[in-house]
């Protein structure tokens, strides 16, 4: 045994084709395999909660969607009984769908608006951590709270905009926000508006801090003006904080939940019905899970459609650019 | 990271205010949350008013303020409650001759806090 | 003419900022004023300021209980998230057949929101039995994508000569990872307790649809339960408010850059 050792060493450098490479081969495979058996345990937690979180409901919503399910009877299969209900006879997800594409057409609104305060923030303005500060600070809280905020400044009595419209003269009776047919679902974009164009701000401004100095400096050289360089430059090389903007908008129309539900509760007659609340109230209102089921697999066709059309928007590849 | 640098981070020192201050606030209710309620009763004269019935009200969770005790005004006008277990409670004053006095509604800072009133309760003289 | 644009920039900043504050100063003003608060036309400044509908609210409804139920729901949420995304992190760091069949996986659970999910999702906490129990509030949240590839990315940053003494050591992967890859990894740890506890702390759908029973919801349930049944005319509900989102700016302004840098790094993954 002592000797053995010294006997392999010796004859892996040699080219001696007996015992050696066979049993280097087997302890490399096996310290293959007990690499990979480590890796697996490694990622089984999270795949495990993604696999029953994410990609199982996926793919649960689908089988639900064709059948008729109730947690008492066994399910029957339906075909698209269930779609059929949902495109010719149900008035609410129809309603629920242009409220859900308005909120969505309302963000490009929003991301200009932080782009501007980016670009604001982004020079060497002084106390400009202070302003990105104040900005940001409505993202990071509770948008059941944030709901429950706005619902008190459109109040028609004690609200701070009803109380600056009436003061200053632009109107005679207060306007009921939150209960008017027209106002409501413009009310809860605003406020939605005003709690996420902080993360806008803060994409927008990393994109701005890596787009590279030197392009700017070439393009003073050869005398562009500053709007050139804005749309010629700036734009293109934010292409990829755009995209990360544009989905995050489309992925507000749904987390809009909370505050729907705390400021309207749907709506006047659904007028701020979004089709996650829609969804909401059919399946654990009604308790109709194999309708909600479809009605989210339509829901998140939409979210796929527009993504790709927004990838489609900006050039294709996300937005990302090839270096120079 | 160093012990002095684990001390002076603000991840430890802000926590450790809210604990502190937590432990303190904890501490001194609890020295002074007996329940006691003491005042005195004035006529609208400012002479005491010996024989007046008191009546502690409690409020509860709909803004209605249920009678929890009452209790009379000995010869100097003064008046003691030791039960009260509420964090806002009324004090309604009736004079020996019938007539009732203006309502006090008392806000506490914490349940069955201790509290003295500062300004006596009045009640009005009868007008014979 | 430098000095016009740069006075004219920081007015026009501040008044972006009294547009984003002006929210919080409106509810702020209502919670400590003694008036009635439809009164039209409201006051700018409180009358008679105090502090009493805080204590209201305290005792009026179970603020404790909503806020230990929040901070235990998201402490189990941090400590899972911790230790789940560290350890598919680091499995990522290695080369295996089939990584980018699970790169893509993890990366196509990110375009899956949460509210795509909720009826299955309650139907599965259901089968495991875990419904109106703080593990079932807890279990969606324990993992994040974005938080393992933060943790990838700082892995992946540290020279694999350290992970190779270490194995001539003979210390097995699991004390690797512990011992000498989580330590030089702090920021990255930083910004997985960060993101994890704001996202588990403000979460109002899954509360919503796993608790049944009034003890077991939390703190923003607590708020809209609180709506509903509420309606005096003193700023009791919006003391409510401000003490439920006072922890949330204050975690918030402790650990700002962290949870900008999760964000954007996140972000940059796509």
């Amino acid at each position: 045994m002592n000797t053995a050792p010294p006997q392999r060493a010796g004859a892996a450098g040699s080219a001696d084709a007996v015992a050696p490479p066979a049993r280097a081969a087997d302890w490399y495979r096996r310290k293959r395999t007990r690499e990979a058996m480590l890796v697996a345990c490694f990622l089984l937690p999270s795949l495990m909660i993604f696999f029953l979180y994410r990609i199982l409901p996926l793919g649960w919503n689908v089988i639900l969607s064709f059948e008729y399910w109730s947690p008492l009877k066994a399910a029957r299969f339906a075909g698209l009984d269930n779609y059929a209900e949902m495109f010719l006879e149900d008035d609410v997800f129809w309603q629920a769908l242009t409220n859900t594409l308005i909120f969505i057409l309302a963000s490009p609104i929003a991301i200009l608006l932080a782009l501007a305060v980016a670009l604001a923030v982004n020079s060497d303005l002084k106390g400009a951590a202070i302003y990105r500060t104040i900005i940001f600070l409505s993202y990071p809280l509770m948008s059941v709270a944030v709901g429950i905020v706005w619902r008190w400044l459109y109040d028609e009595r004690g609200g701070f905009i009803n109380f600056v419209l009436r003061g200053t003269g632009l109107i005679k009776e207060p306007i009921p926000f939150l209960q008017s047919f027209g106002w409501a679902l413009p009310s809860v974009i605003l406020a939605d508006i005003w709690q996420v164009v902080g993360f806008y701000m803060i994409i927008l401004l990393t994109g701005l801090q890596s787009i590279p100095q030197h392009l700017y400096e070439a393009a003073r050289i050869d005398g562009a003006p500053a709007s050139a360089r804005f749309l010629r430059i700036t734009l293109p090389m934010l292409r990829p904080s755009l995209f990360i903007c544009a989905v995050i908008g489309i992925l507000n129309s749904f987390t809009a939940f909370d505050l729907v539900y705390v400021m309207t509760g749907g709506g006047p007659a659904h007028a701020t019905e979004l089709l996650v609340t829609h969804i909401y109230n059919m399946g654990f209102g009604e308790t109709r899970f194999d309708y909600a089921a479809a009605l989210t697999v339509v829901q998140f066709t939409l979210l796929v459609i527009l993504t790709f059309l927004a990838n489609r928007a900006v050039g294709g590849n996300a937005g990302s650019v090839e270096s120079a | 990271m160093s012990t002095r640098a684990i001390l002076t981070s603000r991840f430890f020192v802000v926590p450790a205010i809210a604990i502190a201050t937590l432990i303190v606030w904890n501490l001194y209710v609890a020295a002074h949350a007996h329940g006691e309620v003491s005042g005195k009763v004035v006529r609208a004269d400012g002479a005491p008013a010996r024989g007046a019935t008191v009546i502690l009200y409690e409020r509860n969770l709909t803004s209605h303020f249920l009678e929890k005790t009452r209790t009379t005004t000995d010869a100097a006008g003064e008046f003691r409650f030791n039960d009260n277990r509420s964090h806002q409670i009324r004090l309604d004053t009736i004079g020996p001759d019938g007539r009732q006095g203006p309502p006090r509604i008392l806000r506490l800072w914490f349940a069955a806090q201790d509290v003295d009133l500062r300004r006596p309760l009045v009640v009005s003289p009868s007008k014979n | 003419m430098r000095r016009r644009s740069h006075i004219l920039r920081h007015l026009v900043m501040a008044l972006v900022c009294a547009l984003m504050l002006i929210p919080f100063y409106w509810v702020a003003k209502t919670a400590v004023t003694n008036e009635n608060i439809y009164a039209y036309p409201p006051r700018i400044l409180p009358l008679k300021p105090h502090l009493y509908n805080f204590v209201d609210v305290w005792y009026l409804i179970p603020f404790a209980r909503y806020f230990a139920n929040s901070v235990i729901v998201s402490l189990i949420a941090v400590a899972g998230n911790i230790v789940f995304n560290a350890a598919a992190g680091y499995a990522l760091t290695k080369n295996f057949a089939g990584k980018r069949i699970v790169v893509l996986l993890f990366l196509s659970c990110m375009l899956i929101p949460f509210q795509a999910t909720i009826i299955p999702a309650y139907l599965v906490s259901a089968r495991l039995g875990v419904l109106n129990s703080y593990l079932g509030l807890a279990l969606p949240l324990l993992s994040t994508i974005v938080c393992i590839f933060v943790f990838k990315a700082a892995f992946e940053a540290i020279p694999a000569s350290l992970q190779q003494a270490a194995r001539i050591d003979g210390l097995g992967e699991l004390r690797i990872l512990f011992r000498i890859m989580l330590p030089l990894a702090k920021p990255a740890i930083a910004t997985n307790i960060i993101l994890s506890f704001i996202w588990s702390w403000n979460a109002f759908l899954w509360p919503l649809i796993i608790t049944r029973d009034v003890t077991m919801q939390t703190l923003p349930l607590g708020l809209a339960r609180f709506l509903a049944y509420v309606e005096d005319t003193t700023g009791a509900l919006y003391a409510f408010v401000c003490m439920v989102l006072l922890p949330g700016i204050i975690v918030f302004l402790m650990a700002q850059k962290e949870f900008i840098r999760g964000l954007t790094s996140g972000a940059t993954k796509g």
